[in-house]
């Protein structure tokens, strides 16, 4: 290419195509039909150099009306969250998980200091001073991760274009997230609309308000 | 005829009642670790007073409500110390004399073995309280002791057991009966306690209970030879009406509870129970009773 015109312009279209994103429109339902909230939707290019620019970034799981908000949150591998807590009260909060075992003391407002999570997979968080409550951080290996709305509805935006392996989680799915891969290709600015159909487990918890009085002498 | 004393709480409710208030109102604002419950349940009673002969008993319907607003306060890694207070009221369809408001402090000391909600725990606690009945003579101070043990299994499956002993002290009345105390209101006993919650799915839960429980029963009758000399302490129990005598004597109660709750939001449920009681005292003197009972529990 001898004009540098043209060298100009070829350069300029290369670098517009690859900040042309690609968009991945997203919908979970379960076997009657209804909308999944608190899906996690992992998309995980085949090409790893689509997600080597990204860095982790921080993020926070609260705690309201003795309960971890939100309930499920997905964050990037090596991100470090930190855990306020909006009670009034104090919060002990742990987790057993192989993927990150950690424990903060007793703590009120923002004291307690922050995780880093630093391994991939699914964190289960509990509070040693109210057994009812429990949360979930699914630490992704792909930065490209979304969570489903109370519609079952999320999309995935500003995807480099190309080849991705796209599966879900759910803290109540009833098989492996493994099982839901599907291979899905991209292109800059033609949006792909997929739909998952998941089985849930019952959600069972323990229980908040004590029931079950003993019997009683009068 | 009725018994002629005064129905109005005692001056220790009335004292207390302002204090335990502003224990709530302290508790709303102080930003503690504070626990705020609430109950209330309506039963019907089929033995009210524990009765042997059909002729005698006196079956009724009633209405309580409970209180409870404990501070807690974590001591280490695996103790906390609970300490508290609950306010509680029951009033009786038809027999008025039985009504009564109660407040009791509440000190417990609790060690888990581990962190989570699987961990096991055991819990030793106190009491002090006073029960102050409509008919005032059956008013008491309340002491208990007890120590419970329990375990989660899972989401769905807790076990747990108490082991509790209680003293009531009541004021004695003059013996009406030569020979035989009237301090029939005084009570000692010990009661053990066991259970299990079972979440049938996410709503709902079975509870299973059964108690067993040893010490000085109190059987309301009417006035018959064959249990005087059973008896620890005899007294008039007008409560009951005219003729009524209550009887204090030594026996064992085995109970057992089935009881279904469902949960309306993560703060309340509403629950479903019955028990049945079945006590061998002194002297032959077998009773029976029967209780179903609709609940509700919220917890702030």
């Amino acid at each position: 290419m001898r004009n540098p015109f043209t060298a100009g312009v070829a350069l300029i279209l290369v670098c517009a195509a690859a900040t042309q994103a690609a968009e991945l429109k997203v919908i979970v339902k379960d076997h009657k039909g209804k909308g999944v909230a608190d899906a996690v939707v992992l998309a995980v290019p085949v090409d790893p150099r689509n997600a080597q620019r990204i860095r982790p970034q921080p993020d926070a799981v609260d705690q309201l009306d003795k309960e971890f908000v939100p309930y499920v949150k997905p964050i990037f591998v090596g991100s470090t969250v930190r855990f306020p807590n909006s009670d009034n009260i104090r919060h002990q909060v742990y987790s057993f998980s192989p993927v990150k075992k950690f424990e903060l003391p007793l703590y009120g407002g923002t004291d307690a200091p922050p995780v880093i999570f630093d391994k991939p997979g699914v964190v289960i968080l509990g509070c040693n001073i109210h057994d009812w409550m429990v949360g979930y951080i699914y630490v992704s290996e792909t930065p490209f991760f979304v969570k489903t709305g109370a519609q079952g509805t999320a999309a995935i935006t500003d995807l480099p274009p190309g080849e991705y392996t796209v599966r879900i989680w759910h803290p109540s799915m009833d098989r492996a997230e493994e099982t839901t891969s599907r291979h899905i290709t991209l292109a800059a600015e033609a949006p792909v609309s997929a739909e998952w159909q998941v089985g849930l487990k019952p959600s069972i918890r323990v229980p908040r308000v004590p029931g079950g009085a003993s019997p009683s002498y009068p | 005829m009725r018994c002629q004393v005064p129905r109005t709480f005692s001056g220790a409710i009335r004292a207390s009642l302002p204090a335990f208030l502003a224990l709530c109102a302290v508790s709303h604002t102080a930003h503690g670790d504070w626990t705020v419950a609430t109950s209330a349940a309506l039963s019907h009673d089929n033995n009210v007073g524990n009765a042997r002969n059909y002729a005698s008993v006196a079956e009724d319907s009633s209405a309580a409500a409970t209180v409870s607003l404990l501070q807690l306060i974590q001591v280490g890694e695996n103790y906390s110390v609970a300490a508290g207070g609950n306010l509680s009221g029951q009033a009786y369809e038809r027999l008025s004399g039985l009504n009564d408001a109660s407040l009791e402090g509440v000190l417990s000391l609790k060690r888990k073995w581990g962190l989570g909600a699987f961990a096991p725990w055991a819990r030793v606690g106190i009491s002090l309280g006073r029960a102050d009945y409509a008919d005032d003579y059956r008013s008491a101070t309340v002491y208990r002791a007890s120590l419970e043990v329990g375990k989660r299994f899972d989401e769905r499956l807790s076990l747990w057991a108490d082991y509790g002993f209680e003293r009531r002290r009541a004021a004695a009345p003059d013996a009406e009966i030569y020979g035989i105390s009237g301090d029939v209101f005084s009570q000692n006993g010990l009661t053990l306690k066991a259970g299990l919650q079972y979440s049938l799915n996410a709503r709902t839960s079975l509870a299973l209970g059964s108690l067993w429980r040893h010490g000085d029963v109190i059987s309301t009758t009417a006035a018959g030879t064959y249990l005087y000399a059973s008896s620890k302490a005899v007294a008039a129990d007008p409560t009951f009406g005219p003729g009524a005598y209550a009887y204090k004597l030594n026996g064992t109660t085995y109970g057992a509870r089935l009881g279904v709750d469902y949960s309306l939001s993560a703060h309340s449920l509403i629950g479903c129970g019955f028990q049945r009681l079945e006590t061998h005292a002194q002297g032959g003197n077998n009773y029976s009773g029967s209780m179903p009972q609709l609940t509700w529990n919220y917890r702030f």
